[in-house]
């Protein structure tokens, strides 16, 4: 009796295991189309992020010893873009091309979040580029870029392993 | 005459558009369209780090949602490679970074992954990188992101200073 209601047990485990599978295999599928345009946006946020010299490490320097203005105003624009953008959708309440309303949930405040972001901060003066421009940076064919992407992913596996339930899934 | 004319401004066109860089603000608005856009097309919000994270959780095996921001990575070496594609060469330099490692390409490896930790990790703990926190999350009006990007900015004021006027 007791060896069956075990049995009954691991099988029903087994359904909801493949059940969640089937689950992923749906959430997971991007059209090829989707795929495409993804890639082109990609395409051009490296294109711009390029002409912008965010992937020059001497500009990151030059922008950090207060020598010239160039990434600010690049960051202070793109942010004026993005802002004023978002706030006509939301003021005329247009639904967007895509279907979906704009109602993202931005981060709750939390004082450790200063620490990553000092973290950051250090790191990205130290090897001159963020997540995005070193990426580029592979395309202009900086080969040195590889050691720092390879460090990025050390790092973004070293938080998952110590927050795995860490919630900022919707910003970055 | 009108021909000469006609091929200096495709001369000119040409090297803005495949050798040379642009005014902050021509680029910024390109960075801002590019993102605004994703929002208004496709309802997805920048990010890169997230690329990174979705990227890690394929080879690890665990859930996630769907994988846009893996592609979104994809092509951005290609963005790179188009707009320096008049002058591209594979480049072992790295600017400013030479000097302070001594020109020893080890140093600079070990320098640049070490760096490259201190980046995925403190943008997975902050929440976002520039792009993810700096540009959507201010642009957002969120007060983390307002005072991660002060963050950031402040210790990268502080290392490079300590590097180009100290150490170096």
């Amino acid at each position: 009796m007791a060896i069956a209601r075990k049995k009954s047990k691991t099988t029903r485990k087994s359904i909801e295991v493949v059940l969640v599978k089937k689950r992923k295999k749906i959430s997971t599928a991007l059209s090829l189309g989707s795929i495409v345009v993804f890639i082109l946006f990609g395409f051009f946020f490296g294109y711009f992020l390029s002409k912008a010299r965010a992937t020059d490490y001497d500009a990151i320097r030059d922008m950090f010893l207060a020598k010239e203005f160039q990434l600010y105003g690049v960051i202070g624009m793109a942010i004026l873009v993005v802002a004023a953008g978002l706030f006509l959708t939301h003021r005329f309440k247009k639904p967007t091309l895509s279907g979906k309303a704009l109602d993202w949930e931005t981060l709750k405040f939390e004082p450790n979040r200063l620490i990553g972001a000092l973290l950051f901060g250090a790191g990205w003066a130290l090897a001159g580029s963020c997540p995005g421009t070193v990426i580029t940076q592979l395309g202009e064919g900086k080969i040195f870029a590889v050691f720092t992407i390879l460090g990025i992913f050390t790092g973004v596996w070293a938080f998952q392993k110590w927050q795995p339930k860490d919630s900022n899934n919707s910003t970055c | 005459m009108f021909l000469n004319k006609m091929n200096y401004y495709f001369h000119q066109a040409s090297l803005n558009l495949f050798v040379n860089s642009w005014s902050w603000w021509a680029a910024g608005l390109g960075i801002g369209l590019t993102a605004l856009t994703l929002a208004w097309f496709m309802g997805k919000r920048l990010g890169v780090t997230g690329g990174f994270a979705e990227a890690c959780s394929l080879v690890t095996g665990s859930a996630s949602s769907s994988h846009w921001r893996i592609w979104f990575l994809v092509g951005l070496p290609l963005g790179g490679l188009v707009a320096t594609i008049g002058q591209w060469n594979w480049t072992l330099t790295y600017g400013g970074l030479d000097a302070l490692t001594y020109g020893v390409s080890w140093i600079k490896a070990l320098w640049l992954f070490f760096s490259g930790i201190m980046i995925g990790f403190g943008a997975r703990w902050a929440g976002g990188c520039t792009s993810g926190n700096s540009i959507m999350g201010v642009a957002l009006g969120s007060k983390m992101s307002i005072l991660a990007t002060i963050a950031f900015m402040a210790a990268g004021v502080i290392v490079m200073n300590i590097l180009f006027k100290v150490v170096l």
